[in-house]
């Protein structure tokens, strides 16, 4: 009965220590893996990235040190974007009391396939240690004209692991006005805490058979976003006064017409919190005030916004 | 007309005054008491009486589809195929899907009230040890697997089953815009009755649907419901 995340098709294998391999090519479809290992070393009480394996077009440059002793690190995708039929998958281990931010180094691209290209597929699994700290903070995913993608996410949480995870969905490239015109979008997220499920979801948007423009659906709204928010083992009534204080700073940010932003506490160990918006530019600014502001409360620390370009 | 079939009609004519009964919006469970957000989208201007149609087709075909699919899920937990590991799953599950507080916990409410009532009009082991396995597990009760665990239980048609449930968990919503928008007796009856073809889609859609393939994009709705603790007044508990 209890759901199971699973891409078999690209599933990533094992972990090898800084391997690196060329991409499988199955006719035009590209196979890719990229998983990344993180630990905490012992006395420095530093995160390193303690092995990866690598699978072109994915590519992780170098850990950053930051200086309180977390990890930082830049996804790329080399080739620029999501391919029609692309299997990419990221594995992402966070062990014991590590800490690590994770970001992208622009928007993710989802590009129009060819026709007869299946579905691009992404599959994420990531495990975050005990009182290991991970943020997944990245740029917004741009779905092109008659892009087909699927993403699969399963995250697993252990006793007093923390998580700050967004993803961003624009409707399409907005500047030259191509909104809602992919094909399907499906994104199947699980949060486990403690082997508790805490989170499912599972959204599946075709623009051409279900009208996302519907009043049920995004109306007038046109960038969606997601943020989940967790620490394994605080109390219910913990969360309670931590989806309060958020609330506090989101009742600042709504603006009808412009962006909707709620919160709510999961079943158990976190909070979600959600924005429509009419323009995208609204959106990464006001996470990244919700993450500043839920990181104080949590964690008694200002969230350190990664270092990039854009 | 032969006499054993009088009985066989007996039987499903009896089995459907039950569904009548049950999916009654009437039946004191507190399904009344809760919008699931829509008195926060009605607040917030985004639904008027001329879009309620367009809003309750969406409803049906993504948040309606994933109730549908637990519905069956839940029927097809009655005996003989009980199994309170998977009771408990099936429930833990939805509230994992209900990302809103209240929802959840407005769904919690009408599941438990509602198994209760039916355990309490006859001699039912199934529904019984549902209720015993959540309350051990301190687990929640949610609506739409409850509804189909006592169809299953009762001997109900299971699609028959599933578009009473999604045809009440329909009437609810528009009692709620009733005491919400200016719209009369005349226009929620037709409104409810011109529904009749997305609620046959939809039970339909939900016909042999994984739990994994039940898909729901309503995020106004979601954040309404998020967001329902925070309106200064409100005349629903959802």
């Amino acid at each position: 009965m209890r759901s199971i995340v699973a891409l078999p098709e690209c599933s990533p294998g094992p972990v090898r220590d800084q391997e690196v391999e060329p991409a499988r090519v199955a006719g035009r479809r590209v196979r890719a893996s990229l998983r990344l290992d993180f630990e905490c070393e012992k006395g420095s009480n530093k995160t390193l990235l303690a092995s990866s394996q690598q699978e072109p077009p994915l590519r992780v440059v170098r850990a950053f040190s930051a200086e309180n002793g977390s990890a930082l690190v830049h996804l790329h995708n080399l080739s620029g974007g999501v391919l029609g039929g692309d299997a990419l998958a990221l594995g992402v281990k966070v062990g014991a009391g590590a800490q690590v931010q994770i970001t992208t180094t622009g928007a993710t691209r989802l590009y129009r396939p060819r026709d007869h290209a299946a579905a691009a597929t992404q599959l994420n699994e990531v495990q975050v240690g005990e009182n290991a700290l991970l943020e997944y903070v990245p740029d917004p995913v741009i779905p092109y004209a008659g892009a087909r993608f699927r993403q699969h996410t399963a995250i697993k949480m252990a006793a007093g692991a923390s998580l700050f995870w967004w993803e961003i969905i624009a409707p399409g490239r907005e500047a030259r006005n191509e909104m809602f015109e992919y094909q399907s979008l499906e994104f199947k997220t699980n949060l486990w805490a403690v082997d508790r499920s805490i989170l499912v979801e599972r959204v599946l948007l075709e623009p051409g058979i279900r009208p996302v423009t519907s009043c049920a659906r995004l109306e007038s709204y046109r960038t969606w976003a997601s943020f989940y928010i967790c620490r394994a083992g605080l109390s219910a009534a913990d969360w309670l006064v931590a989806e309060q204080t958020v609330r506090s700073l989101l009742q600042q940010l709504s603006k009808p017409m412009g962006a909707l932003w709620s919160v709510s506490t999961l079943p158990a160990h976190g909070l979600v919190v959600r924005c429509t918006a009419v323009r995208g530019r609204d959106v990464l600014s006001g996470l990244h005030r919700v993450w500043h502001t839920a990181k104080m409360h949590l964690h008694g620390r200002p969230a350190v916004a990664p270092r990039k370009v854009n | 007309m032969p006499p054993e079939d009088l009985i066989v009609n007996a039987e499903s004519d009896l089995a459907l005054l039950r569904l009548l009964h049950l999916a009654d919006t009437a039946l004191p469970i507190g399904s009344l008491a809760h919008s699931f957000g829509v008195e926060s989208l009605v607040a917030q201007g985004l639904l008027t009486p001329k879009n309620l149609h367009e809003f309750l087709c969406g409803f049906l075909q993504e948040a309606g589809l994933v109730e549908a699919v637990f519905c069956r899920h839940g029927f097809a937990l009655a005996s003989p195929k009980w199994s309170a590991e998977l009771w408990l799953e099936l429930n833990e599950e939805l509230s994992a899907r209900k990302v809103a507080r209240e929802s959840r916990a407005g769904s919690a409410s009408l599941g438990r009230n509602f198994l209760s009532a039916v355990n309490m009009l006859g001699e039912f082991p199934t529904l019984q040890a549902a209720l015993i396995s959540s309350k051990q597990a301190v687990g929640l009760i949610h609506h739409a697997p409850a509804f189909g665990l006592a169809g299953g239980t009762l001997g109900f048609d299971e699609n028959t089953a599933v578009l009473a449930f999604l045809h009440q968990s329909a009437s609810s919503l528009i009692s709620s815009f009733q005491r919400l928008l200016p719209l009369g007796q005349s226009a929620a009856t037709r409104l409810l009755w011109e529904l009749k073809p997305t609620l046959l889609d939809t039970a339909k859609r939900s016909l042999n649907r994984s739990l994994d393939d039940a898909y729901s994009f309503m995020p106004l709705l979601d954040g309404g419901a998020m967001e329902h603790p925070a309106l200064t007044t409100r005349l629903f508990v959802s």
